[in-house]
Order: C-alpha cells, then structure tokens, then sequence
C-alpha cells in the first residue's frame, strides 16, 4: 500500500462551473475514496415560497433554482399548483410546454458536452459544440423572450403563445442543425483522443446505480431504462409525440456522452412533430381557486427525474413546497464512481454527470 | 514593455457563483463561446485567483460562499476590478430576504461595475468587461502615481512635498 494523499477540488475551480468541493484520497494517482460537499448554494427558496410569495408568484421564483433547467421547475410547480386548483390546462399549453421542455434539453445536453470536452482538455470541440448550442439559444429567445430564465409556463398555462413565423423557423434552423449533431456524433464517438480520456472512466455498473438510485442520462447510460417521459401519460403526453427510451450499457463517461447525444434526436424529432400537429385551443385556464389539499408531480428535466409536493391550505401561501431535484439523486452515485480512476481524469468526469448543483442545493 | 502595458491588452477573468441559478455562468461561457468571444479582448478564463485582474461574480452571495468569495477576493493581486453579473449579484434580486442569502455582492467586497439583469445577456456582460477594462487602467494609474509623488516635487498648492519633507522636519527637531 502506498501513501496516501487528500487532495481537495473546489469550491471555487476552473472545471467548475458552480462551488461544489469533493475531497478526493488519492494513491499513486488512483482516487481510492471521494467526499463530496454539495450545499454552498442553499438559498433557502423553500422557506421563501411558503411564507413570502404568493402562489401565484412561485413559478417565478422556482425558476431561479436552477437556470439550465428552469423551464422543468416552472412546468413542475404549475403542474402541482394546478393538481392543488384541479384545473386542466389546454392542450396547446401542454404541446408548448413541451417543446420549451425539449428546446431547454437540447442546450443543455449541448453545454454538458462542451464540458465535458474542455474538461477532457479538447478546447476546440468545446469552441464547436458551443458554436453549435447558439442556435437553441436563439430559438428560446424567439419563443420565450429571453434567453435564460424563459418564465414560460404559469399557472392554469402558459404565457406566450408560438407564432408561425417563429414555428417556421424553428423547423428550419432544425433542419441545419441535423448534419451539425452528426458532426458532433461522429467527433464524440470516433475521436481517438477523446476516446483515450472518456472510455472507461467514471464508470458504474448497472447494478451500482440501481442501488445508488441513479436518475437521468447517468442511469441510462449505465444501462437502467428509467424516464418520467416513459412513465406518466396524464400531464403532459410523451408518447404521442414520438418519445423513445435511448440506453447505453457500459455506464462510463463515453456512454455518458453517447446518451446525451442520441437523445437530442429524440428531441429534435419531438419538437417536429409538435410543430406539425400543434392543436388550436386557449393558451390558459384562468380561475380563482385558492390550493387546497396536497400534490406530487414528477417530470423529466434534462438531468432526471424532478419531483414536487405541494401542500396548500385555501389561502394565497402555500403550505408547504418540496423540491427534489435530479442531482440530489445522483451525488452518492456521483462519490461512488470516481473510485479506481486517475486523478488527472476527475474533472472530466465530474462535468460528465452534469451537476447541477443549485437544484440541489435550493 | 511593463507588466502594465500587458495587463491592459489582456486581462484574465476569474469567474465564481455564490450562489446564483447558474443562468449567469452560463451566459458567462456563451461570451467565452465562438458568437461572442470575450478573447478578442484579450480575455481568459483562469481558475486561479492569483493570475486574474478581473472578478466575475454571480449570485446572491449565500451565507456559506461568502467566506470563499472574500477569500478569494483578497488573493487577488492588485489592481483588480469586480463585476457583479446579474440581478441577483447586484442587489440580491429575486432572493433577497431569503434567510441563507444576502443582499448582493457589495456588501463583502468593493464592486466596480453592475450588470442587471436576470438573467444577464452575453451582450451586457462583455459591455460590463469592457467597462471593467477602462476601469483596471485608471487603477493602474492610480498605483503608479503613488509612486510618482515620492519621487518629483508637486507644484500646486497645499500638497505636502514629500521629497524635501524630511529636511523641513529636521531644524524643527533639533
Ligand atoms: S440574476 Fe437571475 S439568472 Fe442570473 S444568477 Fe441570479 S437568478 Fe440566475
């Protein structure tokens, strides 16, 4: 047995894009056991929806959780707040916020892998899948007026209507983003470079993650088909539109990657057919119930499964609200992973399970 | 060439969240992204506080990242310039009131340029840079004129004349 070495990364680092501190005991290179310490974020945003805004306000505020994925938290909490009003939304609301849903996931699977990238030491296929990614930008942009934070989905609905020009062009910049993702596809799958740092690393066996109680890409990736699109029919309809359940088997950072990939097919093909069968109908049901009982909502964000529960009591403020974000899920897993690999690799991995660690902070 | 002249043509970035939603760091790496490319300018983003003139800050500054935030504030060489990225780094936005958060990185560290916004757009965070740019000049100036003083005589009126100070003290002494 060699000697052995504690080296900290983080809070603050370049591979990192958020305070996030894993204590790494290293042997001859070799990451033998991990800690991680996840919460310098907490803001206390729970605390803030039940006492200081109204339930109506919320679908804002639980946008600020998280900004890759706040069009996932918007959709959540109106989904709950609607099941505590018992509503049901339009159905061109649910077709809208399912392509806000999809758009979101395409630019951040496209950020995840540029990370990945620069974090493999491969600056130049960061500058391109960055290069590539502006285009969903835009198109959020023209769909929801702002680039990040979209507030796109509010009780009883959502706020803006998808005009046809924007429509058109959305199908459009789809078309040319096409040979770009098989670009992108054959860059990440054939690299020999790339391939050297990716294969193998970080990786998790199916069974580990069953245990661990992995969600999202991580799990597919090791081979767990587990989707909330697969799952529920009743909130917004998946399946009607062409969703399909994409696995890896060998759970490391380059199955990772190929999951990531092949699902922006899934969501491209997703957004299509939305535009094309887009049903006419109100954009919003207004109504002017207060929430009364209890809720739980489970959708899929980029990362995994998110989770709500809402507890309203006939008054402007809720009870009680509940997040369960994807990443929390995944930080055991997250530990557990890195042992048996380099050191020199640990940032590359750590960009590869896509962390977002202000969802699971709060 | 001095280390001044360099420092102007390219100042490195040092980027930290305390504690925002991300959307700011993401805008942060689409300006290090090819559409806007901050390394026009000259800019890079480094990890390591030691090397960097500017201070990219998001966040409402949680009360367990702001150790860190000063921390890495001090280790900063001087001159350096902070940006403040956001609504929520600017004045706490959205959080403020929160019970973990505070108000907005000013209430830990000096603040140089604002950038509103929640969340900011890549456009408005390189014109804050750019800001911050003429600002890290003035500073350098200002570091160099210290030294200046020491060495000339000042003209004007009312200003201690620091080169023959000690002589003027001397009979005085005696
Ligand atoms: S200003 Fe808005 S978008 Fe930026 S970090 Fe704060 S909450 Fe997120």
């Amino acid at each position: 047995m060699g000697r052995q070495y504690e080296i900290p990364i983080g809070a603050q680092h370049i591979s990192l894009l958020e305070p996030l501190h894993f204590k790494f005991t290293t042997e001859n290179e070799k990451i033998v056991a991990t800690e991680a310490n996840v919460y310098y974020v907490h803001r206390g945003i729970e605390q803030a929806c039940c006492s200081k805004f109204k339930f109506r306000q919320v679908s804002f505020v639980v946008g600020r959780v998280c900004g890759l994925c706040s069009i996932s938290h918007t959709t959540a909490y109106s989904q709950v707040a609607e099941k505590l009003l018992k509503i049901e939304i339009p159905l061109r609301a649910k077709y809208l916020r399912m392509l806000v849903i999809e758009l979101d996931r395409i630019h951040s699977h496209l950020l995840c892998l540029s990370h990945v990238a620069e974090n493999s030491g491969f600056e130049a296929l960061f500058m391109k899948t960055m290069q590539y990614r502006e285009f969903s930008m835009e198109l959020l942009e023209a769909v929801c007026g702002n680039r990040i934070q979209y507030d796109f989905s509010i009780v009883g609905g959502v706020a803006r209507d998808l005009k046809p020009q924007v429509a058109q062009s959305i199908l459009e910049r789809l078309k040319k983003f096409i040979p770009q993702l098989d670009e992108l596809m054959d860059i990440y799958k054939n690299n020999w470079t790339l391939s050297l740092k990716n294969k193998g690393a970080g990786a998790i066996t199916k069974e580990d993650a069953m245990r661990l109680n992995v969600v999202g890409p991580f799990a597919r990736a090791a081979g767990l088909a587990i989707d909330v699109r697969n799952e529920t029919e009743d909130l917004l309809p998946w399946k009607e539109v062409g969703f399909e359940m994409i696995t890896e088997t060998s759970g490391d950072v380059y199955a990772r990657n190929m999951v990531r990939l092949r699902e922006l097919y899934v969501s491209i093909r997703i957004i299509e057919n939305i535009i094309n069968g887009l049903p006419e109908s109100a954009l919003i049901t207004e109504t002017k119930a207060f929430p009364d009982g209890e809720a739980t909502v489970r959708l899929e964000a980029p990362r995994g499964e998110l989770f709500y529960y809402a507890k309203g009591n006939k008054t402007q403020i809720l009870e009680r609200l509940k997040i369960k974000a994807p990443t929390f899920s995944n930080v055991a897993a997250m530990a557990e992973a890195f042992t048996g690999n380099e050191y020199g690799s640990a940032p590359a991995i750590i960009a590869s399970y896509d962390p977002c660690l202000s969802c699971t902070a709060r | 060439m001095n280390l001044a002249s360099y420092r102007k043509k390219s100042p490195w970035i040092l980027h930290y969240n305390a504690g925002g939603c991300n959307g700011c760091d993401i805008e942060i790496l689409a300006c290090l992204g090819p559409k806007y490319d901050i390394e026009r300018f000259g800019m890079i983003n480094t990890g390591n506080p030691k090397q960097s003139d500017i201070l990219l800050v998001t966040g409402p500054v949680t009360k367990r990242s702001r150790e860190r935030l000063v921390e890495i504030y001090a280790q900063m060489p001087e001159p350096k310039v902070v940006v403040s990225c956001g609504a929520c780094a600017c004045t706490g936005g959205v959080f403020r009131g929160m019970y973990n958060c505070e108000g907005g990185v000013d209430q830990y560290i000096p603040v140089d340029v604002y950038v509103c916004g929640c969340g900011t757009r890549p456009e408005q965070i390189i014109d804050g840079v750019v800001q911050a740019l003429g600002i890290l000049e003035q500073k350098t100036k200002a570091m160099e004129v210290s030294v200046r003083l020491q060495k000339e005589p000042l003209k004007e009126e009312g200003q201690i004349n620091r080169r023959n100070i000690a002589d003027q003290i001397k009979p005085a002494l005696s």
